[in-house]
């Protein structure tokens, strides 16, 4: 059985290390090391859930105000919460997101739920979950997310009295584009499940799991080799696979996903980008030619409340991955070769999802704060 | 008698210190004909002979005809390049016409796809059935923002040879560069644009019709759109282009005292002057605020991002209330409030008019004028009261009105939709 020593030195070097150069060295690292045979052993066990990074409340309250702000975007129309909507699991419930008007995305929107806990965010692991304000940022002025001028946000928020006020208690100080990724950064830190069934189970109280998903739990760590890949507090092991899937069709039929699909690669400085015919996932950061078709494995906290499933979301349930995965994945020659028919009855592919479902908390708090308006400024006065 | 030559002592000064170094380029850019016509003008030599006929000349001042071969009262026309039909349109060295060209960049014009969201496109404030700009005192901006200027024709822009209202960029290129990627006007991505334009196979080919290229590119998008406008939208055909050519009757008797008072007595020919009646040099005019920099806060929004993007120092910035012009540029104090002077072509169909669309009708703008502006003290002293009649001031009026047209209207153009020009999907 293979699996990635996640526990061990490779995962410290991989957060810490800023440059981005360092970080695809890391995840070419992984992605080695995943490929490797490694005794069962070594995979990482299941935890619970670390504490999330002490917040600052009042910075948090500023960033809570701003993840539903839709000022935050170009024009005005979409905010965070448009795309990692608290009802859907704080994803959007689409297959493939939405980005900005005229620029369809051709990517599942993730959970941003435990993001401060994973290592590299985004389906290719572009940039890192150490530097969350960077995440924030990229969201902000990429032509894809929010297509807005950093500038401009800042002036619009100094348009608005409540936000000058909450960046004075949080920060000491007027709005300005540091703050505000900081903000947003202290706010997602908030984003930590709660009392998930699976944690307390780990910690003793075998009476939060039923019967099925006990059952469940012990396929996923055994028989069903999900944990090779999902493991450790997150449930996964930081690194890139290839599942086999085929591209959503839709990538390529529809204009604008197909062309912000394009601009994307062209922008990530991918050879031939006009000739892709599959997503290269990882292969747009490292340019290794091992890791095209190679994505992120994503955390299976709050699993049942982020369909649809992969990384173009052409798994409609949870169901659908087990069986899925029972197949033995999907039909492209990248596919790993962890990945082989499970034989799992149905009895067994309906423990593993009731284990899945036991990875969601209670929800958190996603009420939608009152947006404060824009207020005229007594003009031309100092201030 | 003194009140003409005091006006005229006046503009002088004004002259010697606000255009004085243009001034000397002025008689060197004039053209052969319109020399011809001022040198057989003659200084108003005999004062008394202005003080005689208060009542204004209906006669041209620079201009004989058989009937009207006598000077002008008084004239500043001979010291100002002289008002003459429009010349040929200037045409970059790298760009030259092509109907090709004008085919593309006319239905780039109307495409929303060079916009960020898809909700904009050249057309949407520079709209044919609004004289090419936008029929707003201050530009309605991309969604989400309001623009904190008026949306100027397109109309003989092709002859300025700087674009915008503080005159920021050079060319017609550069002017759509920055509309097109404003983040208060069209807030596009070069590269997501020409992936866009990738997608479309009429357009594909037209690029490669027009520019011999394989793809097109954000480069051949404003060339396009450049020459489009360097074509289709030259206004030449006005009453007063008639009558510059010969035409005596094609300028009611009005208009032609308005001509006068043009170039004489309402001093206007000391900056819109030349084929373009616009010397392209900068001028403050300390006009009032509009009203939504007062009502609306994006339009306050605006202005303070203006002043942050520009890079003016702290204090400017933080008591921001008013378009700062060419100071943006130049960071000099002197040039606050000053703009480029536009042009008075197809200005019947352009209201409102200034900077930041203060004046709904020609007629405040006249009203503004004949006052003397503003009472900012560093305000342009080319301008003082005037002293203008009402019925100077009518035919003052009639004479702008002379200066338009037939109106250049255009169609929408069917524009070429989305077909994805690589179908393998999923393979």
């Amino acid at each position: 059985m293979n699996a990635l020593p996640l526990t061990s030195s490779a995962c410290p070097e991989a957060t810490s290390l800023v440059s981005v150069r360092a970080i695809i060295y890391a995840v070419c690292l992984m992605t080695a090391v995943c490929s490797s045979s490694v005794p069962a052993d070594d995979i990482p066990a299941l935890a619970p859930l670390p504490k999330g990074p002490p917040t600052d409340a009042a910075q948090a309250a500023v960033g809570r105000q701003l993840f539903f702000d839709p000022r935050l975007s170009g024009d005005a129309t979409i905010s965070c919460a448009s795309c990692h909507d608290p009802e859907h699991g704080w994803a959007d419930g689409q297959a493939l997101s939405r980005g900005y008007p005229g620029s369809k995305y051709f990517r599942n929107t993730p959970t941003v739920l435990n993001a401060v806990h994973g290592t590299l965010l985004y389906w290719d692991g572009r940039l890192p979950a150490s530097d969350i304000p960077t995440v924030v940022r990229d969201h902000i002025s990429e032509a894809h997310f929010f297509q807005a001028d950093g500038r401009l946000i800042i002036e619009r928020l100094r348009q608005v009295p409540e936000y000058e006020e909450g960046f004075r208690k949080a920060f000491g100080g007027e709005p300005s584009y540091g703050r505000i990724l900081n903000a947003v950064t202290a706010f997602l830190q908030t984003l930590i499940s709660k009392d998930v069934p699976f944690d307390r189970f780990l910690q003793g109280d075998e009476s939060s799991l039923t019967k099925s998903a006990q059952r469940g739990h012990v396929l996923f760590v055994g028989r069903a080799g999900c944990a090779q890949c999902h493991n450790g507090p997150m449930l996964t092991d930081g690194g890139f696979h290839s599942l086999g899937l085929t591209s959503s069709p839709e990538i390529f039929s529809d204009p604008q996903r197909h062309i912000t699909f394009r601009r994307f690669f062209r922008t990530l400085g991918v050879p031939g980008y006009e000739q892709l015919r599959q997503d290269p996932g990882v292969y747009c950061v490292s340019k290794e030619g091992a890791d095209k078709e190679l994505f992120r494995t994503p955390t299976l906290r709050e699993v049942a409340a982020t369909a649809p499933y992969m990384h173009d979301g052409q798994l409609a349930t949870l169901s659908d991955v087990v069986a899925f995965y029972n197949e033995g994945g999907g039909e492209r020659p990248s596919r790993t070769s962890l990945l082989q028919p499970l034989r799992l009855n149905q009895d067994e592919q309906h423990d593993l999802v009731a284990f899945l479902e036991s990875l969601s908390g209670t929800p958190l708090d996603g009420r939608r704060p009152t947006i404060p308006p824009y207020q005229l400024r007594a003009f031309g006065e100092k201030q | 008698m003194s009140l003409f030559s005091s006006i005229q002592t006046g503009v002088c000064l004004g002259l010697a210190a606000i255009v004085g170094v243009s001034l000397v380029g002025c008689g060197e850019k004039r053209d052969s004909a319109a020399q011809n016509t001022a040198s057989e003008q003659k200084e108003p030599s005999d004062s008394t002979k202005a003080s005689e006929a208060p009542k204004p000349s209906s006669a041209p001042t620079h201009i004989r005809t058989a009937e009207h071969n006598v000077p002008a009262t008084i004239t500043l026309a001979d010291r100002f390049p002289a008002l003459t039909p429009l010349p040929d349109v200037p045409v970059p060295a790298d760009n030259p016409i092509t109907d090709a060209k004008v085919d593309l960049g006319r239905l780039l014009f109307f495409d929303n796809r060079l916009s960020g969201d898809l909700g904009t496109s050249c057309a949407s404030c520079h709209d044919p059935r609004m004289g090419w700009g936008d029929g707003q005192g201050v530009s309605r901006g991309y969604a989400g923002t309001q623009h904190w200027r008026n949306s100027q024709t397109t109309i003989n822009s092709a002859f300025f040879t700087k674009l915008f209202w503080a005159g920021e960029v050079p060319s017609l290129e550069a002017q759509a560069k920055s509309a097109i990627t404003g983040n208060l006007a069209g807030n596009g991505d070069p590269a997501m644009i020409e992936e866009r334009l990738a997608q479309i196979p009429d357009y594909v080919t037209m690029f490669r019709e027009a520019f011999g290229v394989q793809r097109p590119t954000f480069a051949h998008v404003l060339k396009a759109i450049a020459t489009f406008e360097r074509v289709a939208m030259i206004s030449r055909d006005s009453p007063f282009d008639q009558f510059l050519s010969g035409d005596h009757d094609a300028l009611s008797d009005e208009a032609q005292r308005g001509l006068a008072l043009f170039q004489g007595k309402a001093g206007c020919v000391q900056c819109h002057n030349g084929p373009l009646m616009s010397d392209e040099d900068y001028h403050y005019l300390d006009l009032p605020q509009h009203d939504v920099f007062r009502t609306d806060p994006l339009r306050q929004v605006a202005l303070r991002y203006q002043h942050y993007i520009r890079g003016v120092p702290e204090y400017e910035y933080r008591g921001a209330h008013k378009d700062l012009g060419l100071y943006y540029t130049t960071k000099v104090d002197a040039d606050k409030g000053r703009f480029r002077t536009p042009s008075l072509r197809y200005i019947e169909y352009t209201a409102p008019y200034m900077h930041n669309g203060v004046f709904s009708e020609i007629e405040e703008v006249i009203e503004y004028y004949n006052k003397g502006g503003g009472d900012d003290p560093n305000q342009s002293p080319l301008i003082r009261p005037l002293n203008l009649s009402e019925d100077e001031q009518t035919d003052l009026a009639e004479f702008l009105y002379s200066l338009s047209g037939s109106e250049i209207r255009i169609p929408v153009p069917r524009l070429p939709e989305y077909a994805i020009m690589n179908p393998t999907a999923g393979r």
